[in-house]
């Protein structure tokens, strides 16, 4: 090899660029779940509160529909999306099950504090089919989380509330300094929106689950301020070649 | 919510340790947190029964039994003779009064009760608002005390229009607008219902006569109101999520039996309203519908045993209790299976589906990503909102701030605003992009995909580029295939309105995805890398320390040697070091070899003394090669 070559070498292997940790995060996400059998489908981020909340069983009286909660835009014509889960609705009523899809992207909350942005990165998916259970959605979980944290991960789904599913859990992994962390949301799909999107819900069960980019971002790569990723600064940038 | 373990356990037939009661908390899905003896709860919002001694007691005995601990008046009671009508019974469907008089209110609280102030319930007010305070945290009833002598004309409950100041009973003083359910006398609101009461009516250290108001609001006439008025509530926390409405009788002889405990009572008078409240729908019993939700195989026993141990009741059917608003199908009974079983006791069993072989990615992104990241860009996520108003924004009706009312209707702003940020951390060679989606409207709301991308500095830190620019040209070549030229439109961005003193020329592209012609990516590849997730090291936001070195290398057959050491040099004071000059003079024999190597802590600003250091440390071992030299070193 002479001279110049190893020179060439050194500057080219400096000289590459980077995609963004929560987008590299995201793909990641999405790549898993195809590989597993899940369809990415795709929708608006401004959305109607028919597909944000009201197909979803979020009632009117739901604290997410609040004005301060929730971004509306043009006179309450329209929300900026609360989560990715509308584009799955639209995907449903276009189709028929058996269906797997996965939906990804931004996602807005009226929030912006030390730990909360306004703006924020969702993975969702949902699978339909007959004879769907709780106990599907187990090993769905527990599969995504050993391909994302290894095998020997321990695991904990504790009973908490969605509208749009039912029964909704939880799920933590164990730290390694011994604390539980929490890692996403789950749950069998709500027979109601299952009929929302014409779906027949006794012949036919779903289960869903929705995980936060940034969550996981921040816990495979030890990053501690979520601020971090949206100052758009070089020096952080660039250490996720 | 936060509760005494002492407390609690006073509700169950068993004591369990704190440890066994917080392993049984999360498997029912109550969230805590412990400190000491205090239960920090966090429920979820379709669990308002919980927000109470009794009821996570309830929700508990199915593990550890109830134990029938609490202690009523279960005396006679007289009816109460009250001027009061409820115009609205859609909100407040039933409400009881209880009026009670006793000798005297300057009375020694009972330990049961002063535990309560010392590690709960905070500051004290008066008699008759502490029991009501610590009836709420045992029972989960909020009830609201009136000085029965300031009632003097006709009690009215309304939701009504208003525009109007309300003296809250802290003092506070509240502009009421809109609709509100409020109490009123005279036309004058004199208690925010469900939320906070009022100054002009509320008990002191004197009262002796109290009205005890004892209400069940529907959720949906209270939801927002003390985030609106700004005022903080037990109360409406509780009523929000929904209070037992079967509870009234209880909660107001327990009530009377506080009182009892610490004062002589003169007289207790009563009146109840009630205008009828929808009840829960029975749910047929389906223990095959249950098991296919959950993918168990319960048989029936073990199916009644668990609601019943949960206070359901069953007959031909299955009836939640009063106080679970939030069951009505066979998946929400399925869920309080699941809940008893726990969660994590319930196998797992797989799906099958067939793997995704099509891309999950948008080809053409990955395309154009892959491109732009081999050329050294770096990918940068904004934030979409902007001050920027245009006539095809997108306006927020309620924007953080009036910095944030408009989505963007390009990615331009945001992509100078990344440069000049960079600039200012002292980069000399940035190259940026950015993907998204941007709306505007017209007639409907458009979407449209966009690329956009800024350069600005140097072309590249290497002994190639590092004396060129990065200029229109450069994007030209790098954008620029067998396309026609004008689909990327190449623009210079002036400084002159930016503010910035640096001189570099900035170069911007913006391009809507579907203005690419298809054809455009028949010759580029998206490079799939596999997943690397590396430890993220910290930032420093002290300043970097620059240093340039002219190594001069009259022995040809040590230039690879040099280059594998500079190639090496590393440290966590250094953050960044690459060859910037290449030059072989062909008659001397003679190669010069420029070297930056930036300096940078985390700690402090670095001093030349510590940089120096350095310095020394990288450049001894390279200058002991024979016949390389700094000149003037």
């Amino acid at each position: 090899m002479s001279n110049l070559d190893n020179i060439n070498l050194l500057s080219t292997s400096k000289g590459l660029g980077s995609l963004h940790p929560i987008n590299q995060t995201k793909d990641h996400l999405l790549k898993l779940l195809a590989d597993i059998g899940f369809e990415e489908v795709y929708g608006p981020e401004i959305e109607t509160e028919e597909f944000n909340f009201d197909m979803l069983n979020i009632k009117k009286s739901h604290p997410a529909r609040q004005m301060h909660d929730t971004f509306y835009t043009e006179g309450k014509n329209n929300v900026l999306r609360t989560h990715t889960s509308p584009v799955q609705i639209r995907s449903m009523l276009e189709s028929k099950p058996p269906i797997a899809f996965t939906s990804a992207g931004k996602v807005y909350r009226k929030d912006d504090d030390a730990t909360h942005l306004p703006m924020f990165h969702q993975v969702e998916g949902i699978y339909v089919d007959e004879n769907v259970t709780f106990a599907n959605l187990k090993h769905l979980i527990h599969q995504i989380l050993h391909e994302l944290f290894g095998n020997n991960v321990e695991i904990r789904f504790r009973p908490s509330y969605f509208p749009f599913t039912e029964p909704s859990a939880e799920v933590d992994i164990l730290s390694d300094s011994g604390k539980w962390l929490e890692i996403l949301g789950c749950g069998v799909v709500n027979p109601i929106v299952l009929e929302n999107c014409n779906i027949d819900s006794n012949k036919y069960s779903g289960l869903a689950f929705g995980l936060g980019v940034e969550r996981i971002a921040m816990l495979k790569y030890g990053v501690n301020d979520i601020r971090e990723f949206y100052k758009s600064n070089l020096d952080f940038l660039a250490q996720f070649k | 919510m936060k509760i005494n373990y002492q407390d609690l356990i006073n509700f169950l037939s068993e004591k369990p340790s704190k440890e066994d009661l917080s392993q049984k908390l999360f498997q029912l899905g109550h969230e805590h947190e412990i400190s000491g003896d205090i239960f920090d709860m966090e429920l979820t919002p379709n669990r308002g029964d919980c927000l109470s001694l009794i009821g996570l007691a309830r929700d508990l005995a199915v593990f550890f039994g109830k134990s029938n601990s609490i202690d009523l008046f279960n005396g006679d009671i007289e009816p109460l003779e009250i001027n009061f009508e409820n115009f609205s019974p859609k909100d407040c469907p039933k409400i009881s009064f209880l009026e009670i008089e006793i000798e005297d209110s300057k009375v020694e609280y009972k330990p049961y009760l002063e535990n309560y102030f010392n590690t709960i319930g905070g500051n004290k007010a008066n008699l008759f608002t502490d029991i009501s305070n610590y009836i709420s945290y045992e029972l989960g009833q909020p009830t609201h005390c009136f000085d029965a002598e300031s009632i003097k004309a006709k009690l009215t409950f309304e939701n009504r229009e208003c525009n109007s100041t309300f003296k809250t009973l802290l003092n506070s003083e509240v502009t009421l607008k809109d609709r509100n359910c409020v109490f009123s006398i005279d036309n004058e609101i004199i208690s925010l219902a469900g939320v906070m009461g009022g100054a002009s009516t509320a008990c002191s250290n004197e009262t002796k006569k109290v009205l005890v108001e004892c209400a069940y609001f529907n959720p949906e006439s209270i939801i927002g109101k003390s985030i609106k008025y700004n005022l903080v509530s037990d109360a409406a926390h509780k009523f929000e999520r929904g209070v037992d409405i079967a509870s009234h009788e209880m909660v107001l002889r327990r009530f009377i039996k506080v009182i009892q405990d610490h004062a002589k009572i003169k007289s207790i008078k009563l009146k109840s309203f009630t205008e009828g409240h929808k009840q829960s729908p029975a749910i047929p019993i389906d223990v095959d519908k249950i098991n296919k939700i959950l993918g168990t195989s319960l048989d029936s026993n073990e199916y009644f045993s668990h609601l019943k141990g949960l206070g359901f009741e069953i007959s031909n059917t299955i009836k939640a209790p009063s106080y679970r608003h939030d069951i009505k199908t066979n998946n929400d009974l399925a869920e309080e299976i699941a809940r008893v079983i726990g969660y994590n006791n319930i196998k797992s069993v797989p799906i099958k589906l067939n793997k995704i072989t099509n891309d999950s990615n948008d080809g053409h992104v990955a395309k154009l990503e892959s491109l732009l990241v081999d050329n050294g860009f770096t990918e940068v996520i904004n934030f979409p909102f902007t001050s920027k108003k245009k006539k095809e924004s997108i306006n927020i009706d309620n924007p953080l701030d009036s910095n944030r009312s408009s989505f963007r209707t390009s990615l331009k702003d945001s992509l100078i605003d990344n440069l000049l940020y960079n600039e200012r951390r002292q980069k000399e060679s940035i190259k940026l992009f950015e993907i998204s989606d941007i709306y505007t409207k017209d007639i409907e709301i458009k979407q449209q995909k966009k690329l956009g991308l800024i350069v600005s500095g140097r072309l590249a830190n290497n002994h190639n580029d590092f004396s060129k620019k990065l200029d229109d040209q450069y994007l030209n070549n790098l954008l620029v295939t067998d396309l026609r030229e004008d689909v990327f439109e190449i623009t210079e961005i002036h400084r002159n309105s930016l503010d910035t003193k640096k001189k570099d020329k900035i170069y911007y592209v913006e391009i809507s995805l579907e203005d690419i012609p298809k054809s455009y990516f028949l010759n580029l590849r998206a490079n799939k890398k596999a997943m690397n997730f590396v430890a993220y090291k910290p930032v420093s936001e002290y300043p970097s320390s620059t240093r340039d070195f002219s190594f001069s290398i009259d022995d040809l057959s040590k230039v690879n040697d040099v280059i594998a050491m500079l190639d090496e040099v590393s440290d966590e004071l250094i953050k960044d070091s690459f060859i910037f000059d290449f030059y072989k003079n062909d008659k001397t024999k003679i190669v010069k070899l420029g070297f930056r190597c930036i300096f940078q802590s985390n700690l402090n600003t670095l001093s030349d003394i510590e940089v120096n250091g350095k310095v020394q440390e990288i450049l001894d071992p390279i200058l002991k090669i024979e016949g390389v030299c700094i000149p003037g070193m």
